[in-house]
């Protein structure tokens, strides 16, 4: 089983601090992507064990990037936890009734994103 | 006893002396007959008749004698020998002759058995002749005389008398006399005569009677016409005069009109003529007419009681002992006393009655006379003498000094007549005035309701104006209404218990894409679609509205749905407010207000936060992973790996410091907290500072920056245009490639306006983002701009401090050729001496 990771989030520190941190905390191999257009194609071409999705991001947006990957055969079946900075309640609630494996809310805990994403592996 | 022996002369002829005697008797009666036919006065034809006797019988002297109604008598007529020396007998005219010289006894038989008497005192005889008897011719039978009849004769020097009866009607009149002072004989033939020139005075009596009574009677008609047309008109004056007339007419001192009160509100009225008695005021007590003092009431009911045929009152009295005593009998005391200082001798008073009603008293007073009368001898009635036959005939000259004066029958119906004339005049007069206060108080009456009305019409005048001012009141508070319903920018509808729509204003109307009267009479539940916030329309029974008719509750609801007439809906809030009158709800009225515009601005309110929040989080989140680890996973803090995370907790620290002071910043900008404390610069200087500031991070990007200088001076907050001239440089930099250059100039566009740009050769910025890019977070590349370390606040700070200066700011670019920020700034010379810095 693979232990790849794949980061989608347009801003650079946020990636790279997670990346850092699931690398440090989970010992998970991590590729990064700052855009939902990179990350399809990343996707695609790494097949992560799991995405890790910003919503908000020019351009495509995370809701949209997780619609073309369900749609892509290749990328379908990967599981994707939505990382958000939306905190509003109102703004969670559109996310449930998508088909995620988890909403992540910024700023989180490193371990704790660890700890969910091993449970969503497991 | 024959007729010769009646012969006291001796005829020489007889024949002739008879002849003669027949002449001088037709010639008598002749001329007898002239006077009582050439003269209407009694009194001439008294004399000439005692004229004519004595030159037929040629006597002494012949007289004419008028009994008095109290039986005495006086001579009224008389004629005498005119002969000096043969004046035997001395005259007697105008003597009284007391009643008892000639006795009742005799004159009954004067009148009754119409004696004539022929006495011959030297002969003792006397001759009585009746004109009753049957006997043919004159009659006389002789006898002795009585010696005191003879006795009395002698006494007035008389010796032979010739006595015929004068009869006026059936009364004894008077005497025709005959005396002679020796003896004389008289015969038949003389006494027939003596006895036709006696009828002849009878005539001439009666017919100067009817005369005088004629006269009388004239002049109480006089009297009458007069004193009735004085009442006729029935003025107070008037009524003043007719009674000054009736006083005169009944030869009056004095006398007054009393007029009872016709009623309790009115007074008695008096009206005085002439001298009136005295009534004294009783004590302390106003002073009253005399009509209306109780002892003349009573007096005047005595009067009437004790001879209730005679209406009318005349009380006499004088001051004479007898006569005073009798009206002190009648008058009483007090009375009295009020006519005692007076001439005032006698009282008529009338009593003036019409239809039953006493209206009145007319009184008529007159004064005392003195009354003159000759008696041919002193009467002595206590003297013993009178029992014997007169012996003397001196005179006694009797006067009766302030006597009162009989009212005589004729004056008393004389007054009796005009008290009737007073009576009518007086009913008349006050039947006119009862009429006239009726008038007047129905004219009162008249002017009382006029008044009235007029009062009435006043109140009502004011009652209509005062309706009209509250009709315009109320008109001008419906009108306010009117304008505030049509003013307000609120639908406001009301509406009855059937939910039926009773009026709209035209906010209402309006919003809801109808005309009023299309609203009107509707069930306005229907016609708006009233739906839950949901979109469900409503059951009319389940509408907050309905509540509010049915129970009065207020209700505020937002967000619910009404739809307009072209079948777009729009979010409404709005108020259902019982409409009450007197406690009971008769409707309700509903405020409503489209609330899409606030729905907007509360989306973007909570987008604004949202971005935000997202903003915030975002650095936010590298610091709280970077720290979680650094913190607890037992990491090399000297390894690579931790040394970058620290890096990035500290950038994104600074990060989040600078943006939270650009939200800050530009927040304050905005909101116009933060006031621009302008100055006068210089353009090129602001440039100058500008460029050194932003000069070593162009170094590092190899950007040449290049300044055009424009020499003008502008105000402007220098801090404030140089953080924004900083801003588009720093961005100009960051977007374009090394090697390029940054050019900052500044131009005069107008006279009062200068204009910043930044132009640069960088990538350009996509032509859907040109409008947006000045709004908050609107960066064309979160990423890039990120990485830049902006805060994707920068702009929007800028558009505000521009705005702030009253400039405005804009982009133009062309993809892949680069992009020009302009913005413009008023130089401003309208001095602010308070916040004027020179830094030149």
């Amino acid at each position: 089983m693979t232990r790849k990771i794949l980061i989608i989030d347009d801003d650079d520190d946020i990636r790279e601090a997670t990346q850092l941190c699931l690398e440090i905390v989970g010992n998970w191999e991590i590729v990064t992507a700052n855009s939902g257009k990179t990350g399809l194609v990343v996707a695609i071409s790494q097949q992560p064990a799991l995405i890790l999705l910003d919503v908000m991001m020019p351009d495509m947006d995370g809701l949209e990037t997780l619609k073309q990957l369900q749609v892509n055969a290749v990328t379908k079946d990967i599981p994707v936890m939505f990382l958000t900075a939306k905190a509003h309640p109102a703004e969670q609630r559109q996310f449930t009734q998508l088909k995620v494996s988890g909403v992540i809310t910024k700023p989180y805990d490193p371990f704790e994103l660890s700890n969910r994403i091993a449970k969503v592996l497991a | 006893m024959n007729n010769e022996q009646l012969n006291f002369k001796q005829p020489q002829h007889p024949q002739r002396i008879a002849n003669d005697k027949a002449d001088s008797l037709e010639m008598l009666l002749h001329r007898m007959i002239n006077r009582i036919r050439q003269s209407l006065e009694l009194s001439v034809i008294l004399s000439g008749t005692t004229a004519e006797v004595r030159s037929f019988l040629r006597t002494d002297r012949v007289k004419i004698y008028q009994f008095k109604p109290d039986g005495s008598g006086e001579v009224v007529a008389e004629s005498r020998c005119d002969d000096q020396i043969n004046h035997h007998l001395p005259s007697l005219l105008g003597q009284h002759f007391p009643e008892e010289d000639i006795p009742p006894q005799i004159r009954e038989l004067y009148l009754k058995d119409r004696h004539r008497t022929i006495v011959n005192v030297a002969a003792n005889q006397i001759g009585i002749s009746t004109l009753t008897d049957e006997h043919e011719g004159e009659y006389i039978q002789f006898r002795t005389v009585d010696p005191c009849h003879a006795e009395y004769l002698t006494a007035m020097g008389v010796q032979s008398s010739l006595v015929v009866p004068i009869i006026d009607e059936d009364n004894l009149w008077g005497l025709l006399v005959s005396h002679h002072h020796c003896p004389r004989i008289v015969t038949a033939r003389e006494l027939e005569v003596v006895q036709l020139v006696a009828d002849q005075t009878s005539i001439a009596i009666a017919q100067s009677n009817l005369l005088e009574s004629a006269r009388v009677q004239a002049k109480q008609e006089a009297s009458i016409n007069l004193v009735g047309q004085s009442l006729h008109s029935m003025t107070p004056m008037q009524l003043q005069q007719a009674l000054q007339q009736t006083v005169v007419a009944l030869q009056g001192s004095g006398g007054r009109v009393y007029i009872a009160p016709p009623n309790s509100d009115s007074e008695a009225q008096l009206y005085v003529s002439g001298e009136q008695p005295i009534l004294l005021p009783r004590k302390k007590k106003a002073s009253i007419p005399l009509e209306e003092h109780p002892n003349w009431q009573t007096w005047l009911k005595q009067a009437i009681e004790s001879d209730s045929v005679i209406q009318p009152w005349a009380i006499g009295y004088a001051s004479s002992k007898s006569i005073v005593e009798l009206a002190l009998n009648l008058l009483p005391s007090q009375l009295e006393r009020a006519f005692k200082p007076t001439n005032i001798k006698s009282i008529l008073t009338i009593r003036l009655e019409h239809r039953q009603k006493i209206l009145g008293y007319l009184s008529i007073f007159r004064q005392g006379v003195d009354i003159e009368t000759i008696w041919a001898k002193r009467p002595d009635r206590d003297d013993p003498r009178n029992q014997f036959p007169r012996q003397s005939f001196e005179t006694w000259r009797e006067l009766q000094q302030n006597k009162a004066r009989q009212w005589e029958k004729r004056e008393i119906e004389l007054a009796q007549i005009l008290g009737s004339h007073f009576a009518i005049a007086i009913f008349q007069y006050q039947l006119y005035q009862q009429i006239r206060t009726l008038n007047a108080s129905l004219e009162q009456r008249v002017e009382e309701r006029t008044t009235e009305l007029q009062q009435t019409n006043q109140q009502l005048v004011q009652e209509i104006s005062d309706r009209l001012k509250t009709r315009d009141s109320l008109e001008r508070l419906s009108h306010q209404n009117e304008l505030i319903l049509n003013s307000a920018g609120e639908g406001i509808y009301g509406l009855n218990l059937e939910g039926i729509t009773t009026f709209v204003n035209p906010a209402a109307a309006e919003m809801l894409g109808y005309q009023i009267n299309e609203l009107e009479n509707q069930p306005m539940h229907e016609m708006v679609n009233h739906s839950t916030a949901e979109g469900v329309v409503y059951a009319w029974q389940d509408n907050p509205i309905y509540q509010t008719i049915q129970t009065g509750e207020i209700h505020h609801v937002t967000n619910e749905v009404f739809w307009h007439q072209d079948k777009s809906n729009f979010p409404v809030e709005y108020v259902s407010t019982p409409i009450k009158e007197k406690e009971q709800i008769v409707g309700a009225v509903v405020i409503f207000k489209d609330i899409t515009e606030r729905q907007i601005m509360d989306r973007m309110k909570d987008e604004f936060i949202s971005v935000v929040s997202h903003e915030l989080r975002t650095p936010l989140t590298s610091i709280r992973s970077a720290i979680g680890v650094l913190s607890s996973s037992g990491l090399d803090p000297t390894s690579s790996k931790s040394q970058r995370l620290l890096e990035i907790a500290l950038d994104n620290s600074n990060r989040l410091v600078r943006l939270i002071n650009d939200i800050l910043d530009l927040e304050r900008i905005k909101s116009g907290r933060v006031t621009m404390v302008k100055g006068s610069y210089g353009a090129t200087e602001v440039m100058i500072d500008a460029v050194e500031i932003m000069q070593g991070i162009a170094d590092k990007a190899q950007i040449q920056l290049a300044i055009q200088p424009l020499s003008v001076q502008v105000r402007i907050d220098r801090d404030r245009i140089i953080q924004t001239l900083t801003n588009i440089i720093n961005n100009a930099i960051k977007f374009s490639s090394p090697h390029t250059s940054v050019e900052i100039a500044a131009q005069l566009i107008s006279n009062d306006i200068v204009r910043f740009q930044v132009r640069d050769r960088g990538r350009g910025i996509p032509q859907k983002n040109l409008e947006t890019i000045f709004d908050r977070f609107q960066q064309v590349d979160a990423s890039d701009s990120r990485d830049q370390g902006g805060t994707g606040l920068g702009l929007a700070i800028c558009r505000s401090i521009v705005q702030q200066h009253g400039g405005q700011i804009w982009v133009e670019s062309t993809l892949d050729q680069g992009s020009t920020f302009y913005f413009t700034l008023p130089i401003g010379y309208q001095v602010d001496t308070r916040k004027e810095q020179s830094h030149d």
